[in-house]
């Protein structure tokens, strides 16, 4: 009797498939990457949209909770939104499409539609296992996006700032990135809404550090209120490299945000965190792979979730210790503040480990705001909604500060007190 | 201390796969045809006299599943299993309803001593320091001997087999069997449903505290026999059991089925306390034969203020999959999960809970200790969750694993999940293995490794040992040591 739900097509998967049919004239891409398009789009046909009964999607029922899908189109609006940091290089997207030349001092910049139209990119459209829904709906319809290489050795003290920016309708981009051994670097990936209206966006980052790379890379999702987003940073840790890696959530109405790491070089070290402001009647979903794959690694994880209104949350956070990697040692916390009778939380954070000589751990939390903490405040003459907005505020930007640089830690907290006067 | 020393004493006598409890007793057996189907079902509901509601409840729960599928989510592998391979029903011959103990098979009683269990009346009366323990022997399929009845019937407890109580206390068990686990519940129940042998049923009335601990000793003994218990206990209003169930299985080669069921449903102000030992035959050092264990154990708060606790500890077996879970409905119910799972050799242990809290006010606590050794896979499985107008639910939650030796895996997989903000839900977990410190103390101090992983993981455990009765926390800590036994070196 499943069977037969599993092969009903939704309106959205009709939309879906229509969509790639009326696009795939005008995608870039050689013979090699056009069948490897078609295998991905086969399989979306065949298996359809993940259900609750995949367990990577449990929580977000994307056959229900993806409704439609926009018409792909022009980019209609020509806002530029100024970067988060003064100093920063930018490098735009619009609307799925490079935007402009781009030439940043000191790396190579190139064009991903280049890798679509020479082939060189079809490898790189396989998914990461079967169920990679974000990779095969990325990989179907990925126009553009920026290639970068930091040479080996490079310091660049610059912070570059890759904008995907779109309007109503569709936008799939995709951003190989390789920080060459003992290279340095800030890099900040923002997806911005320009203009109202219902958009559609795929996105997938797939970054590599080589050995003794260090690097900070901030992804930024301020997302319309009507959009579905959905999102892969992929990224694989050489011997050494460390790499701090932070996400904030504050936008989209359907968002799901995978960080699938691979820590893949001994000595590697990863710092990672995540804030996710909830709204509306929104839908946002964090999903963490972390593998820790050879001996001798480092990691901490952790997640500040604020939720609001009727919005629903979702962490899912899997630590895999591989079966040599001893001396692992990985810790990830994920706290919940829920502020409305009618927001949700679901946390679902994993450990699976092969390996005994390790330390591992994790936490999860979900409550209210103290009341004590309240009262306390409350009691020096601060008024209850103010003293509210503190404390939330306080409970996000205990990380944001981990930071350190101050430009960047000053931008990121204006996003989140932005954010909070609109919605709290 | 002298526990302790005992539990060293034992994991020196007991090489890896001889396991305690693995012998072989021949008494002759009054068995259905392998395979299942209607027939044997009538065959089975026949043989225990039961009325046509009790075997249309059972045809009903068959042609279900027919329609489902096993379930596949759990971290356990084996090999498919043909249902219609496996004997439903087995019985001792010699013992169409005994009268006293003199009727029972000698042989049986001997079984019994072998694991001394204290059946006999006259020797518990005896014990003066001794507790006193009601015991409801399973021996395969059939109840043999109820103790105590007399004096939990002066209480006004109802202690009997369940197909005692089929025929005696019809309301009741209609009432309430399947009110907690319905028969369509999962793959595993549903066959329990249809193919039943026995189990216990306990009924405590309203305001009555149980006078003595309740016990059941479950024996897997016929080659290839499908052990399906039932068990449901009913604690009216303000009323208390703690129920005991421990088991051993002599040694085989073929894996053997279990796939048991066990309700509890208190009323308001009621407290039920289930206490668990499980060590059946895990199989050899090769990882072959062992047992599977697919249980079904929840709990419903139906009642105010009501409390179910459930504690564990899962040793043995080759496959356990296994989730005892309270429903928390009544307004400021609670709910607690104590646990260890010690896994070595080639075991697969995927167990946890469900603390589903519906009620006002409810709290619940999970304390899961996971110990893996060998190359065994341990996975912990749990979920917590606030219904909506589940308002100030609480839960806390610890799951702690520990590892010994390389090869096997400890993996921890939790659903939280909080539909109002009143919720307040704590976890945490953590792997790690046992600390070089403290054995490198133990060892400086003269204790053989092997005796220092014992205490140490006896130390690791102790939360949930506390939790437990007291004749059962000193078997308990012998058992851990057993299981353990061979993960070293």
């Amino acid at each position: 009797m499943n069977m037969q739900a599993q092969n009903r097509q939704t309106a959205a998967e009709t939309a879906l498939l229509d969509s790639y049919n009326a696009q795939i004239g005008e995608l870039p891409g050689n013979g090699a990457v056009i069948s490897a398009r078609d295998r991905l789009v086969d399989d979306l046909k065949t298996n359809g949209l993940p259900t609750r009964r995949v367990e990577a999607w449990h929580y977000t029922d994307l056959k229900t909770l993806l409704r439609s899908i926009p018409a792909s189109g022009p980019a209609s609006s020509v806002r530029n939104p100024a970067p988060l940091v003064d100093a920063a290089a930018l490098i735009k997207t619009r609307q799925g499409e490079a935007d402009g030349n781009v030439s940043v001092d000191g790396i190579v910049v190139g064009s991903y539609a280049d890798m679509l139209r020479e082939g060189t990119a079809a490898p790189g459209l396989s998914v990461i296992d079967k169920d990679d829904t974000i990779g095969k709906i990325n990989g179907s319809f990925v126009r553009d996006g920026y290639v970068l290489e930091f040479p080996a050795g490079a310091e660049i003290g610059q912070p570059i700032e890759i904008q995907a920016l779109h309007g109503a309708g569709q936008a799939h981009t995709r951003f190989p990135v390789s920080f060459g051994a003992g290279s340095k670097a800030t890099v900040i990936e923002r997806h911005i809404q320009t203009t109202d209206g219902q958009a559609f966006v795929s996105s997938v980052s797939d970054i590599s550090l080589e050995d003794g790379a260090e690097v900070t890379w901030i992804v930024v999702q301020e997302q319309g209120a009507d959009d579905t987003h959905l999102a892969q940073v992929r990224v694989r840790v050489g011997n050494n490299a460390k790499l701090r890696l932070f996400v904030i959530n504050a936008g989209g109405k359907l968002v799901r945000q995978e960080l699938r790491i691979d820590v893949a070089g001994e000595g590697a070290d990863l710092q990672l965190r995540g804030v996710n402001l909830l709204g509306g009647d929104t839908h946002t979903d964090v999903t963490l792979v972390l593998g820790h794959n050879v001996p001798n690694t480092t990691s901490t994880e952790i997640f500040r979730n604020v939720v609001f209104d009727r919005a629903r949350g979702v962490f899912q956070g899997m630590i895999k210790v591989a079966l040599d990697a001893q001396k692992t040692d990985a810790r990830m916390a994920c706290n919940t503040l829920l502020m409305s009778d009618d927001a949700e939380f679901a946390a679902k954070p994993e450990l699976e480990i092969f390996a005994d000589d390790v330390q591992c751990g994790h936490g999860a939390t979900v409550a209210d705001i103290d009341d004590n903490h309240l009262y306390y405040l409350m009691a020096r003459g601060i008024p209850h909604n103010k003293a509210r907005a503190m404390l939330v505020n306080a409970f996000v930007a205990e990380i944001v500060e981990e930071l350190e640089d101050e430009a960047l830690v000053e931008a990121l907290e204006a996003i989140i007190s932005n954010w909070l006067e609109k919605h709290a | 201390m002298a526990a302790v020393q005992e539990t060293i004493d034992q994991v020196r006598q007991i090489d890896v796969d001889q396991y305690k409890y693995g012998f072989e007793t021949v008494i002759e057996v009054d068995k259905a045809p392998k395979g299942l189907s209607e027939e044997i079902i009538r065959f089975i509901s026949a043989k225990k006299d039961e009325p046509e509601w009790m075997l249309e409840w059972r045809l009903d729960a068959y042609r279900r599943w027919l329609t489902m599928e096993e379930p596949t989510w759990a971290r356990v592998d084996y090999p498919k299993i043909d249902f219609n391979d496996l004997y439903y029903y087995a019985a001792p011959k010699n013992t169409p309803g005994p009268k006293s103990l003199d009727e029972v098979d000698p042989e049986l009683l001997k079984v019994y001593e072998k694991l001394g269990i204290p059946l006999k009346e006259q020797e518990i009366l005896a014990g003066v320091d001794k507790p006193r323990v009601a015991v409801d022997a399973v021996f395969d399929s059939v109840s043999v001997v109820t103790t105590f009845k007399k004096e939990l019937a002066k209480a006004g407890v109802i202690f009997m087999s369940i197909s005692e109580a089929v025929r005696e206390h019809p309301d009741l068990v209609k009432k309430y069997l399947g009110s907690v686990v319905p028969t369509s519940d999962n793959y595993y129940a549903t066959l329990n449903s249809a193919v039943f042998t026995d189990g216990s049923f306990v009924f405590v009335p309203k305001g009555v505290r149980c006078p003595m601990e309740l016990s059941t000793y479950f024996r897997i003994n016929e080659k290839n026999t499908g052990q399906f218990e039932r068990t449901l206990i009913i604690a009216e209003e303000g009323a208390y059991v703690s129920y005991l169930e421990g088991c051993t299985a002599p040694q085989r080669d073929e894996n053997q089925l279990h796939a048991a069921v066990v309700e509890l449903v208190a009323l308001d102000d009621a407290e039920i306390k289930y206490s668990t030992v499980q060590n059946w035959y895990p199989g050899d050092a090769q990882g072959k034969g062992g047992i599977y264990n697919f249980v079904t154990k929840r709990g419903d708060c139906r009642g105010h203020r009501s409390k179910i606790s459930w504690t564990q500890v899962e040793t043995g077996s080759a496959i356990t999959w296994k989730y005892p879970s309270c429903i928390l409905r009544g307004d400021d119910s609670r709910g607690e999960f104590y646990s260890i799972a010690v896994s070595n050799g080639h075991q697969q242990i995927d167990s946890g809970t469900k603390m589903i809290h519906l009620g006002k006010n409810t709290s619940s606590r999970i304390i899961s200790k996971g110990i893996a050794a060998g190359v065994s896979q341990n996975t912990y499985r749990g979920q917590v969750s606030a219904h909506r107008k589940a308002t100030n639910a609480r839960n806390f939650t610890q799951c702690d694993s520990l590892l010994i030796g390389d090869r096997c895996g400890a993996h921890t997989v939790p659903y939280i999940e909080a539909k109002n903000s009143s919720a307040q839900f704590e976890h945490e977990a953590t792997t790690s293995k046992i600390s070089e410190d403290q054995l490198f103390y133990c060892l400086q101090r003269g204790i053989p490794e092997e005796a220092a992983i014992a205490l140490i993981v006896n130390g690791f455990v102790k939360e949930v040992i506390q939790e437990l009765p007291m004749e059962f926390a000193v078997e308990a800590q012998k058992l851990i040591g057993i299981s353990l036994e061979g993960s070293v070196g």
